[in-house]
C-alpha cells in the first residue's frame, strides 16, 4: 500500500471518527451552554439511540427509517426528562444535576439491558452503503465515507440553525444571559426542554450511526461519555465551534494514534486534553479563564 | 440532655463497630470492612467537595493510585502490610501536590475536568504499563505481609478490619480537626466566596492545593487498604465510574458533614448488595433511588437524620 | 510623606484607556473621595491599587514601597484592605465569623497546623472590636446573608477594619441602599471615620455622602484626573461642573 493511499484512508477514517464524536460532543456542549449542566447520561442516550435504531431497522427492515426515527424518539425522551425532573432543580446546586443525570445513566443503561438483553446486536448498513470504494486503489468502506459526509452536513445544519433560525437565536440569547432573555419575554422553560431534547437526539443520532460500525452493545455508553467530555472540554464548554474542533482533534489523535502508537493512543487523548487545559483552562474557545 | 443523647449514640455506634467481629459471620465482616474502606474514601472527597466546593471528577485517581502503590510494594518489596498501607497513602498525597498545582490553574467546571483528565490519564497508563501494573489483568495475589518483628495480628481477617477501622477513625479525627481549624475556616471561605477570600489577603490557591493533597492522601490510604483487602488491584479502581460513584456517596450521605459520606458509602454498598441479591435489574432501582434522593432529600442521609436536632439547636 | 502615592498610572484594555497617567497622593489620616461619571475609571483605579488588575504603566508606592504588579494577596497583607461595589460576604457564616476570617488573614501564625483555638481567639478579638466600631455588635451572631443591606455594607467595612489596615478602600459603600438606609449607614461611617482617623480612599456616586465624609476630592474623567482639591474648591471648578456635577453645585 502506498504511503499516500494509507494517509488518505487514515485521513477519511479520522474524519468519520470525528463525525461520530461530534454528534456526542455538540449535544453535550449545547446543553451545557444553555443550562450549565454536565449531562452524565449522554453516553447512555447514545447507546439508547443505537438500540432504538436496531429495533426500528429490524422491525421495518429499513435503516433510513431507524436513522430518522431513533433521534426523534430519544430526543422526545430527553425533553420529557427535562420537563418532568430537571426542571425542578434549576434553583439548586449544580451537583443536583450531576447526581440526577448519573442516576438517569444507570436507569437507561439497565433498562436497555432488560429490554434488549446483554448480547451485542448487529445493525446492518443499508445496501447502498455497505460496499467498498477505492481511494487511490485502496478499498475503503463506503459507510465511513457516509459518516464523514453526514458529520459535515449536520455540522453545517446546526450552525445555520443557531445562526439563522428564530429558535437558534433564542438559544444563543438565553445561553448568554438567561435572566435578560427571560425579561425580554423568552419562554426559557420551553427553550430548555427543546435544547435538552435536541442534545439527546444528537447523541442518539451518533449512536444509530455508529451501530452498523461497532454493533449495539451494553458497554458502549461508558466509553463514549468520556470521549464526549474530552471533546467538549478541549473545545470549551458551551462552544459549538469548539466541539467541532475538539471532535476533529480527538478523531485524528485516536485514528492516527491507534495506527502509529497503539500503546499510547489512549494516553495521547488525555495528554492533549491536559495540555489544552493547562494553557487555556476554559478550553480552546471557552470563556472561562 | 441532647448532647447526652448524642454521646450515647456515639458510644453505641463505636461499641457496635469494635465488637462487630464477635457477632457477625465472616461474610458480613467482609462487607463491613469494605464499607469502612469506602467510607474513608468518601470522607476524603468530602474535604474537597463538601468543605471547599472543589468538585473532583477524578477521585478514583487517588484510590486507584493508592491501591496500585500499596499492591506493588507488598508484591515486590516484602514491606510489612502496615508500612505499605501508610507509605502508599503518603505517596498519593505527595504526588497530589503536583496534581493540585496543575488542577487549581482552573476553577469551576474546568477544575473538575482537569481532575477527570488526570484520573483518565492514570487509567490509560495502568492499562499499558504492564510491567508495573499488570495491564488489564491488574495486580493479583497481593499478600498481607506480616511484620514488623513478626507482628501478625493485622493480617488476619479480623485484624485487618481493625486496621481499616483505625484508619477511618484516624482519618475522621484528622479531617474534623482540619475543618474546625483556622485552615478549615479559610476553606469555608473559599466555598462560600472565593473572590472575597482572595481579597482578604489569602492565597487561596495554596489552600486549595493543600486540601487536594490531604484529600487525595486519605483517598490513597483508602485505596491502599483496598488492595490487600481484596488481594488485587485492577484498572477499574481508576475508572471514572468509581469517581462518579464516590461523588454520589458523598451527596447521598450529606456533603460537608464528614460522617454523612461514610453513611453514604455504607448505604451505597448495602443497596448494591441487597438489590443485586433481590433483582437482576438492581442498577435500575439504584438509579431511581438516586434521583429520588436529589428530588426529595437534598441534604442527604445525615441531613435527614439531623434536621430535627439542628432545627432545635442554635447555630454554632 | 504621602502614605499612598500614584504616579503616571495607566491601564489600557486594547484601544480603550481606562486609566490615563493618574497621579495622586493620599496623606496619612486623610479621607479622600474619588468621583467621576460612570466609566471614569474609579473601580479600575481600586483594582489597580489592590493588584487585582495590573497597571499597564506607572508607579504605585505604599508606605514608600513600590507595590505595582504584586499579587493582590500580598498587597492586602501590606495593609491595604478594600470593600466591593457589589456586596461580597460569606453569606452562610455569621457576621462574627466573617470578621474573624478577615482578621485571621493577617495573623502571623495562620498556617500553623496546631494551636488553632488561640489563633481563633486572637482573630476574634480584633473582629469583635471592628464590629463594635461599625455598630454591628447587636447583629454579630446572625448569618451575614440575612443581615439588612445597610448592615451588610457596614459588615464589609468592619471586615476590612478587622485586618487593621493602614489604608481602607471603600467602593461605593452606600451602593444599592435606600435613602433611609443610606442616611443611617453614612452616620455610622462618619462617626467611625472621625473616631478611628483611618486613611480612606472612597469611591462614591452620592455627592451628599462625598461632601459629608471626604476631606479632599479627586475627580476622574475618562480615566484622567481633571481636578484635585478640597471639596469646596472642586465643587467650584468649572471643568468638574462641566464633566460631572451638572447642576448639582
Amino acid at each position: 500500500m502506498s504511503t499516500l493511499a494509507l494517509l488518505l484512508t487514515q485521513f477519511v477514517n479520522a474524519l468519520s471518527q470525528a463525525a461520530l464524536l461530534f454528534f456526542l460532543g455538540v449535544g453535550l456542549t449545547l446543553i451545557f451552554g444553555l443550562m450549565r449542566i454536565v449531562n452524565f447520561a449522554h453516553g447512555a442516550l447514545y447507546m439508547l439511540g443505537a438500540f432504538v435504531g436496531y429495533s426500528l431497522s429490524s422491525w421495518s427492515g429499513n435503516y433510513w427509517l431507524a436513522l430518522a426515527g431513533a433521534p426523534v424518539l430519544v430526543g422526545l425522551f430527553g425533553a420529557a426528562f427535562e420537563f418532568s425532573i430537571l426542571r425542578r432543580l434549576y434553583r439548586r446546586d449544580a451537583h443536583a444535576f450531576l447526581m440526577v443525570t448519573f442516576g438517569l445513566a444507570l436507569v437507561v443503561g439497565e433498562a436497555v439491558r432488560l429490554i434488549w438483553g446483554s448480547d451485542a446486536l448487529q445493525v446492518p448498513a443499508p445496501p447502498l452503503l455497505s460496499g467498498v470504494i477505492f481511494l487511490l486503489d485502496e478499498p475503503f468502506p463506503v459507510y465511513r465515507l457516509f459518516l464523514a459526509a453526514t458529520g459535515a452536513v449536520v455540522a453545517v445544519a446546526i450552525w445555520q440553525f443557531l445562526e439563522r433560525s428564530r429558535l437558534g437565536l433564542l438559544i444563543r440569547a438565553t445561553s448568554q444571559n438567561a435572566d435578560m432573555a427571560n425579561a425580554l419575554g423568552v419562554d426559557i422553560k420551553l427553550i430548555r426542554s427543546c435544547v435538552f431534547g435536541i442534545g439527546c437526539g444528537l447523541a442518539a443520532l451518533g449512536g444509530v450511526l455508529a451501530a452498523p460500525l461497532v454493533t449495539a452493545s451494553n458497554g458502549m455508553a461508558a466509553t463514549v461519555i468520556i470521549d464526549a467530555f474530552v471533546i467538549v472540554i478541549i473545545g470549551g464548554m458551551g462552544s459549538f465551534l469548539g466541539s467541532l474542533i475538539g471532535a476533529l482533534l480527538i478523531g485524528f489523535v485516536q485514528v492516527f494514534g491507534n495506527y502509529y502508537a497503539p500503546d499510547f493512543a489512549l494516553a495521547f487523548m488525555y495528554l492533549v486534553m491536559l495540555a489544552v487545559l493547562v494553557v487555556r483552562p476554559g478550553g480552546l474557545l471557552g470563556k472561562e479563564a | 440532655m441532647r448532647s447526652a443523647t448524642r454521646l450515647l449514640i456515639w458510644i453505641v455506634v463505636a461499641l457496635a463497630l469494635v465488637l462487630a467481629p464477635l457477632g457477625l459471620p465472616p461474610f458480613a465482616m467482609t462487607l463491613l470492612t469494605e464499607a469502612v474502606i469506602l467510607g474513608l474514601f468518601a470522607m476524603s472527597l468530602d474535604l474537597m467537595f463538601g468543605y471547599t466546593r472543589l468538585v473532583s471528577f477524578g477521585h478514583a485517581a487517588a484510590y486507584g493510585f493508592g491501591a496500585y502503590a500499596c499492591g506493588w510494594m507488598l508484591l515486590h518489596t516484602g514491606m510489612p502490610l502496615l508500612f505499605a498501607v501508610f507509605a502508599a497513602g503518603l505517596l498519593t498525597g505527595f504526588i497530589a501536590i503536583g496534581v493540585g498545582w496543575m488542577c487549581t490553574l482552573a476553577t469551576g467546571v474546568s477544575f473538575s475536568m482537569l481532575t477527570l483528565a488526570f484520573a483518565q490519564l492514570l487509567y490509560a497508563i495502568s492499562f499499558k504499563w504492564t510491567s508495573v501494573t499488570g495491564g488489564s489483568d491488574g495486580l493479583a495475589g497481593i499478600p498481607r505481609t506480616i511484620g514488623p518483628f513478626g507482628f501478625a495480628a493485622l493480617s488476619s481477617k479480623i485484624g485487618f478490619y481493625y486496621l481499616a477501622l483505625g484508619c477511618l477513625v484516624g482519618g475522621f479525627l484528622v479531617c474534623s480537626a482540619l475543618v474546625r481549624s483556622p485552615f478549615g475556616a479559610v476553606l469555608r471561605g473559599i466555598r462560600e466566596n472565593e473572590g472575597k477570600t482572595t481579597a482578604l489577603g489569602y492565597n487561596t490557591r495554596l489552600y486549595k492545593i493543600a486540601v487536594v493533597a490531604v484529600s487525595y492522601g486519605l483517598g490513597g490510604l483508602a485505596g491502599a487498604l483496598y488492595a490487600p483487602f481484596a488481594g488485587f488491584a485492577n484498572t477499574e479502581l481508576l475508572f471514572w465510574l468509581l469517581s462518579g460513584q464516590v461523588l454520589i456517596m458523598v451527596i447521598v450521605g450529606g456533603a460537608g458533614t464528614l460522617i454523612g459520606p461514610v453513611l453514604g458509602a455504607a448505604f451505597f454498598m448495602l443497596m448494591e448488595h441487597q438489590l443485586s441479591a433481590l433483582t437482576e435489574a438492581w442498577a435500575l432501582y439504584f438509579g431511581l433511588i438516586f434521583i429520588a434522593f436529589v428530588l426529595f432529600a437534598p441534604e442527604g442521609i445525615w441531613g435527614l437524620a439531623t434536621t430535627r436536632l439542628r432545627r432545635a439547636a442554635p447555630r454554632p | 510623606m504621602p502614605l499612598l502615592e500614584l504616579d503616571g498610572v495607566t491601564r489600557r484594555y486594547g484601544a480603550l484607556v481606562a486609566l490615563d497617567q493618574v497621579a495622586m497622593k493620599v496623606e496619612e489620616g486623610e479621607v479622600r473621595a474619588v468621583i467621576g461619571p460612570n466609566g471614569a475609571g474609579k473601580t479600575t483605579l481600586f483594582n489597580v491599587i489592590t493588584g487585582t488588575v495590573k497597571p499597564s504603566a506607572g508607579l504605585i508606592r505604599f508606605a514608600d514601597q513600590p507595590i505595582a504588579g504584586l499579587p493582590s494577596h500580598q498587597i492586602c497583607r501590606l495593609g491595604i484592605s478594600r470593600t466591593f461595589q457589589i456586596t461580597a460576604l460569606f453569606p452562610e457564616m455569621s457576621a462574627r465569623e466573617n470578621a474573624r476570617l478577615a482578621a485571621q488573614a493577617r495573623h502571623p501564625r495562620r498556617w500553623q497546623p496546631f494551636g488553632g483555638a488561640r489563633i481563633f481567639r486572637e482573630a476574634q478579638s480584633l473582629a469583635d472590636a471592628a464590629l463594635e466600631q461599625l455598630g454591628l455588635t447587636g447583629v454579630a451572631e446572625r448569618p451575614a446573608g440575612l443581615l439588612s443591606h445597610g448592615d451588610q455594607r457596614l459588615l464589609e467595612v468592619a471586615m476590612a477594619m478587622a485586618q487593621q489596615p493602614r489604608v481602607l478602600l471603600l467602593d461605593e459603600p452606600t451602593q444599592g441602599l435606600s435613602v433611609e438606609e443610606t442616611a443611617q449607614a453614612v452616620d455610622t461611617l462618619a462617626r467611625f471615620l472621625q473616631a478611628s482617623r483611618m486613611t480612606v480612599l472612597l469611591v462614591e456616586h452620592d455627592m451628599e455622602v462625598v461632601f459629608r465624609l471626604a476631606h479632599r476630592i479627586t475627580v476622574l474623567h475618562r480615566g484622567a484626573v481633571i481636578a484635585d482639591g478640597a471639596p469646596d474648591q472642586v465643587k467650584a471648578d468649572p471643568r468638574v461642573q462641566d464633566a460631572y456635577l451638572g447642576g448639582f453645585a
